[in-house]
Parts: structure tokens; C-alpha cells; sequence
């Protein structure tokens, strides 16, 4: 008896340390949270209520200033939808395309290793160099991509309006999209792929016994089976994409005017000329993406069981 | 055991963090005097040349110029920092707010230091014999409210490149000295099989120059003789009215709005280009495409060639926080009537903001349409706080006016203009 007794508040000193162990082993992930991804945020929010000078002197409170200068800037509707546009435009093409690639590269075929690796090329070159490769293949005077459309008839000349892609919205915009969806293709068709390998095959010869088609199979058992994955690669795809940057700006520096850009893009060229509008445009970016990204987890239902 | 592990984790993570905090901006380093009278200057340049290590880089050519110094001044040490283009305003704007401020900075830009009283007077840190050789109207530009601050460092000016081999092939005998000889001569260039006839970058890089140069040739500028902005003015509008019935007739760089200089300049050097405005700077990039026959011309304007060009220039200042104006004053007139001043324009293609440096190098026949025209240069309007916000705006947007409708592009313009600040 008296032993135990003597026992019972060590154990339970014990006990308390115990509670605060978990402490030791998450306390530099919050550390390194706050002070990696809260304290900009903060930042971000405190500067876009100041008034900056261009030499980076604070002057004191700006209040609300910055955000109605940014909200009376005469483009600033059009560059908010274009964001959309652009996120909802690229994100649903790299996701069918990969949706497509992953059923692929599922299959057994020779040479298959090397496909897959050969897919990981647009993802492993940095953005910004793609971005550039693309911007050259499309010079009006020397640019591959016009030296073969030249060939086929599409143009009369190198060098004119007609060869200038980049030079048009209405021609630069599918250009944009197109490099933005091949560079994010590897990334959703691997997640895609991870997805694929986890349904196991049984199921599937369940379907077959049951007399299902293709089509049906992959409608009912296939797709449902692979939202986890498709539900974090389409998401990942959306942020990624709403702040992408390298590619618009490489490729045209959101021109004409402004009529290729998008709210990041905006916000780099007001920070030329007014670091607090351009905060306040990060803060209106920041809260576009956390709208979008409670909107899309809405729509695809994220957190309710597997059908 | 594991609550030992994980504090030992938990620390180290931390060690690991706390070290990238700090590892942030170096290269202050102390500079007051170092005992028995010698005085270190800490100064502060931009590099001109292709960057550290090459045989142009910033810190070999201060290093010639200090060592050549100190020998003539055993007292005095200068200790340079060259900083590239891109960062050498934030890096300032850091050692400013740090405290850590240079004796001497050489960059684009002065007047943003003056407001805060940071800077020397140039009468005090400048000889008279020498601030009296300075191109005149350059030194104007120095003065905030009457009171001279920047001292010019460096110059560039705008002149017509022309193609001569284009124009022989096109039959055109001389460059054009108005816009409708412009015109015709593109026309012929056109004729000839030239995709280009006149290079015409209104893209983001430099859009401001290109379109400066223009509204010259009309009589137009960014503001009018009395200082108010006047970027719709009549003569604008007409100037980019005419600008636009170039580009309509395929006369130009197509979508000259999403053009920046350096392509534009590249295809000169590839020949595909006819006539193009450009600067002293652009020979290196015409020499490394190869491209050897070409001249140099006036720019032509409505009714005549310009008697003026664009003109931009680089400062040199002197920070008043260390107090050491007699050591500066020395090492800023052995510049100007040394051999440093003149050696800077013939290794960096940069033109003198003297008389005495305009002369020396009068014998350049490819330099001489810039030399000619810069005493009586234009400018921008840069001393206005509001050319900051202005600026980002007209490389952003300017092109539209000769792709949409030209008075109401540099309307909305004119109303950033009155805006902003």
C-alpha cells in the first residue's frame, strides 16, 4: 500500500511532462509556421494600410487609401476576371489532359519507364526558362513555331502583325494557357497516376463479373475512387496557377496594355510605383485564392465519404 | 529518452532557423578614419560593365581610378562597392535606413535623398573650375529648388541608326530628315522586302524614350514650357496619330506596344530591321550581331530633324553623415579633371557631361550626332515626384495609342498624371 502511494504523484509528474512532449516535437513546426507563412501574412495586411515611398520610407497610415486607389484603377475589373478566366481555363485543361495521360501511362506498353520519365521533362525545367524557350519559337522574325507555320501556308511572311502572336490578347492568351497547362501536367498526371495505383484490383474484376463496359467502368469506379487524388492535384493546380507569374510575365509583360494580365501580374507593376497599392493587391490576391479554394472544396464535396 | 530526443530536435530546428534570420544583408562594414589623419571614403557605384570578373566590371575600373588616387593623396582611402543595376537602389535604400550610409553613391537617381537632408551641396564638395565646365543644362537638373545636390556623373543620348545596305537595296540616298521622308523611305523599305522598315519598341523596357522622342519631333513633351503635364496635347495626339498610321501600314515592328528596345535593337543587328532609334549603348549590341554598315543620323521630326534629343544621365552625390566634404572634394575633382572621367565613356560607350570631355571625344564619327546634340538634350521630367507613378503607367499602356484610339490612351494618361502623388 504505502509504496503505491509513494509511487502515484511520480507517475504523476511523469504524466504532466508527458503532456507537454507532444509540445516539444510539433513546437518548431509552429515556430517555424508563424514565422514562415503567418508573420508575411501579417506583414502583407499591416503594409497594404501604409503609405510607402518608393524609397521604402513608411510615412504612417494610409487607411483605406490603397484599396480604393487600387479599386478606381481603371483596369482592375477586367485583370480580376481575367484571373479567373485564366485559373478556371488552365486548371480544367491540365486536369482532363492528365486525367487522359495517367489512364495511359497506367497501361502496359513497351518503353513505358521512359514515357514516364520523358513526362517529368516539362516539370523538372524551371518555369521561367519554358516561359522564355516558348517566347523565342514564337518571334515574329526567326521563331520556329512561325517558320513552320510559314511552310504550311498559315503566313504569307516572317516579321509582320500575322506572324506576332504574342503581340495580340486574343492570339496570346491560348499561348499563355497552353504553356501554363504543359507546364503543370506532370505534376497532376503523377498525382493522377498515385491515385490510379491505390484502386485495387479487385474491384474492378467485381465490375467486370457484374458485366460493366469500359466506359461505365470508368464513370462508376475508376473516377470516384481517384477523388482523393484528383480533389488535392486540381487544388494544388489552382493556387499554383492563381499565382503564377514567371510565364505571363516572360512572355509578354502583361501587354498589350494590360490586356494579358493577371492580379499577380498587377501587382508587380504597382509595385513600380506604389508599394501599399501593391499590397493591398496582394491582399485582395490572397483573399481571391482562399475564396477560390473554399469554392472548389464546395463543389467537389472534398471532406464527404468516397461514393 | 524521447522527450531528450525531441527537445534536441526541437532546438536544433530552431538553431537552423534563427541562422537564416540573420544571415541577411552584409557589406556595411565600418568606415570612419583609421588613426594618423587617414580617412577611408566609403563610396557606393553601379556597374556599368557585364558584371564581377569581367574584364569591364565595375570594381576593376574603381580600382584603377582609387589606387591612382591614393597614390596622388596617401591620406586618403577610397573603398568602392560596386552593386549591379537591379539591386543597388533597394541595397542603398537598406544601408540608408541601417544607418550605415556610404560618403559617396554613384547611381541614377539623387533627389529622393535631398528631402530628407542627406545630401551635400554640390558647392561644397565640388570645385568651382570644375562645376563651371558641366554641360549646363545638365547641372540644371542637379538643383532642388535652386540648390544644386546631383552632380551629373554620365550621359546618353538618342540619334537615328540607319541600315545602310537596306537603304542602298531600297534606293533611298539619305536618311530622313522629316516624317514624310520617313514615310516615303519606309515605304520604299517595305517595297524592298524589309519586314521592319522602322523599329518601333513601345514595349515595357523602354516605351517612355521611344515615345519621348516622338512627341519631340512635334514640338510635344510630357508637360509643356509652363510645367504642367500635357501628354494628350494636340501635338501628342498628332504625333501618335501619324505613329499609328505607320503602324497600320505595316510600316513598323508589328504590335510595337508589346516590343521592348533590346529585340528591336537585336533585329537592327540582324538586319531585319531599317532605320531605328537608338544610343551610344547600342553599338556593342549592332557590333555583336555582326551588323557593320550602318550610320548615324539626326532623328527626324515633323518638319525638320531634331535640334534636340532625349538625354539621360546618371548622378554622382555626396552624403553629409560622416562629414568628411574636404576628402570628397578631392576625390571628386581628381574624377572630372583626371583621365577617370574619359575613360569611363570609352569603355562603357557612355557619353561626358563636360565641355572638356564633349571635345575629347569629338573625333568619333559614330558618337558625334549624340555629342552634337547634347548640350541642348531634353529630358524627362524625372524632379517631379509624380514621374514615379507616371512612368510604370506610359511603359504599361503607351502602346495602345497607336494600336487604339491615340487621344484617349494618353488621356487616361494625362489623368494619372494629374492624379497621382
Amino acid at each position: 500500500m504505502t509504496t503505491l502511494d509513494v509511487k502515484e504523484p511520480r507517475v504523476r509528474r511523469r504524466r504532466g511532462l508527458r503532456a507537454l512532449e507532444p509540445l516539444a516535437w510539433v513546437g518548431p513546426a509552429i515556430v517555424l509556421i508563424a514565422l514562415v507563412v503567418l508573420w508575411p501574412v501579417v506583414e502583407m495586411i499591416r503594409s497594404s494600410f501604409l503609405e510607402i515611398s518608393r524609397l521604402g520610407v513608411v510615412r504612417g497610415s494610409a487607411g483605406f487609401a490603397n484599396y480604393e486607389k487600387l479599386f478606381a484603377e481603371k483596369d482592375f475589373a477586367d485583370v480580376m476576371l481575367r484571373s479567373v478566366i485564366w485559373v478556371v481555363a488552365v486548371v480544367a485543361l491540365t486536369v482532363l489532359i492528365s486525367l487522359a495521360l495517367a489512364q495511359l501511362f497506367n497501361q502496359r506498353f513497351p518503353l513505358r519507364k521512359l514515357a514516364r520519365w520523358a513526362l517529368i521533362a516539362p516539370w523538372a525545367a524551371s518555369v521561367l526558362m519554358t516561359a522564355i524557350i516558348f517566347k523565342w519559337m514564337l518571334d515574329p522574325e526567326v521563331g520556329v513555331i512561325n517558320q513552320i507555320r510559314l511552310k504550311l501556308g498559315l503566313i504569307d511572311a516572317m516579321g509582320g502583325a500575322a506572324a506576332d502572336q504574342l503581340g495580340d490578347a486574343a492570339t496570346a492568351m491560348p499561348w499563355l494557357v497552353f504553356v501554363a497547362v504543359f507546364v503543370s501536367v506532370p505534376f497532376t498526371t503523377y498525382a493522377l497516376l498515385a491515385g490510379l495505383a491505390t484502386i485495387p484490383a479487385d474491384v474492378y474484376e467485381a465490375a467486370r463479373m457484374d458485366g460493366a463496359g469500359r466506359l461505365r467502368t470508368y464513370w462508376s469506379i475508376t473516377l470516384p475512387l481517384l477523388r482523393p487524388a484528383l480533389t488535392v492535384a486540381a487544388l494544388i493546380n489552382v493556387m499554383n496557377v492563381f499565382n503564377s507569374f514567371p510565364i505571363i510575365w516572360a512572355m509578354t509583360h502583361g501587354q498589350p496594355g494590360y490586356s494579358t494580365a493577371t492580379s499577380t501580374i498587377l501587382m508587380y507593376i504597382l509595385k513600380g510605383s506604389d508599394i501599399g497599392e501593391s499590397a493591398a493587391m496582394s491582399v485582395v490576391n490572397f483573399g481571391m485564392v482562399i475564396v477560390l479554394t473554399v469554392v472548389f472544396l464546395k463543389v467537389s464535396r472534398w471532406n464527404k465519404e468516397v461514393a | 529518452m524521447k522527450l531528450v530526443g525531441g527537445a534536441a530536435l526541437g532546438l536544433a530546428t530552431m538553431l537552423v532557423l534563427s541562422s537564416c534570420g540573420s544571415g541577411g544583408s552584409g557589406g556595411g562594414g565600418d568606415t570612419q578614419a583609421s588613426g594618423g589623419g587617414q580617412v577611408t571614403l566609403k563610396m557606393v557605384a553601379a556597374d556599368y560593365g557585364d558584371g564581377p570578373g569581367k574584364p569591364n566590371s565595375g570594381e576593376t575600373f574603381w580600382k584603377g581610378v582609387t589606387d591612382e588616387f591614393t597614390k596622388a593623396n596617401p591620406n586618403i582611402k577610397v573603398d568602392v562597392q560596386v552593386i549591379n543595376w537591379n539591386d543597388i537602389d533597394k541595397q542603398v535604400a537598406t544601408m540608408v535606413q541601417n544607418g550605415q550610409i556610404p560618403d559617396i553613391l554613384q547611381t541614377g537617381d539623387y533627389s529622393g535623398f535631398v528631402e530628407d537632408g542627406l545630401l551635400y551641396k554640390v558647392d561644397e564638395v565640388l570645385s568651382p573650375n570644375v562645376s563651371g565646365d558641366m554641360l549646363q543644362k545638365f547641372a540644371e537638373f542637379g538643383k532642388v529648388n535652386g540648390t544644386a545636390y546631383g552632380i551629373p556623373f554620365v550621359s546618353s543620348a538618342r540619334a537615328l541608326f540607319y541600315n545602310k545596305d537596306l537603304f542602298e537595296k531600297a534606293k533611298i540616298a539619305e536618311p530622313p530628315k522629316t516624317w514624310d521622308e520617313l514615310k516615303a523611305a519606309a515605304e520604299k523599305l517595305k517595297a524592298a522586302g524589309v519586314t521592319q522598315p522602322f523599329g518601333l519598341p513601345l514595349g515595357q523596357e523602354e516605351a517612355q524614350a521611344e515615345s519621348f522622342l516622338w512627341m519631340l519631333g512635334n514640338g510635344g513633351g510630357y508637360k509643356d514650357a509652363s510645367g504642367k503635364w500635357a501628354i494628350n496635347s494636340p501635338q501628342n495626339i498628332e504625333t501618335f496619330t501619324y505613329m499609328k498610321g505607320l503602324v497600320d501600314a505595316g510600316l513598323t515592328t508589328p504590335n510595337p506596344g508589346t516590343k521592348d528596345r533590346k529585340t528591336v535593337w537585336e533585329d537592327f543587328g540582324a538586319g531585319k530591321v531599317g532605320m531605328v532609334n537608338g544610343g551610344p549603348m547600342s553599338i556593342p549590341i549592332f557590333d555583336a550581331a555582326g551588323l557593320k554598315n550602318y550610320g548615324v543620323a539626326p532623328i527626324p521630326g515633323k518638319t525638320g530633324p531634331l535640334d534636340t534629343t532625349l538625354g539621360v544621365m546618371d548622378w554622382i552625390m555626396a552624403f553629409n553623415k560622416n562629414g568628411h566634404a574636404a576628402e570628397i572634394k578631392k576625390f571628386f575633382d581628381f574624377f572630372y579633371t583626371g583621365t577617370a572621367a574619359q575613360k569611363i565613356s570609352d569603355t562603357y560607350k557612355l557619353l561626358p557631361v563636360t565641355n572638356g570631355g564633349i571635345q575629347k571625344l569629338s573625333g568619333d564619327e559614330k558618337l558625334k550626332p549624340f555629342l552634337d546634340a547634347l548640350p541642348n538634350a531634353s529630358f524627362y521630367p524625372f524632379q517631379d515626384p509624380k514621374w514615379a507613378t507616371l512612368n510604370p503607367a506610359i511603359k504599361q499602356t503607351i502602346g495602345g495609342a497607336v494600336k487604339d484610339d491615340p487621344a484617349k490612351v494618353l488621356g487616361e494618361l494625362q489623368k494619372t498624371a494629374e492624379a497621382a502623388g
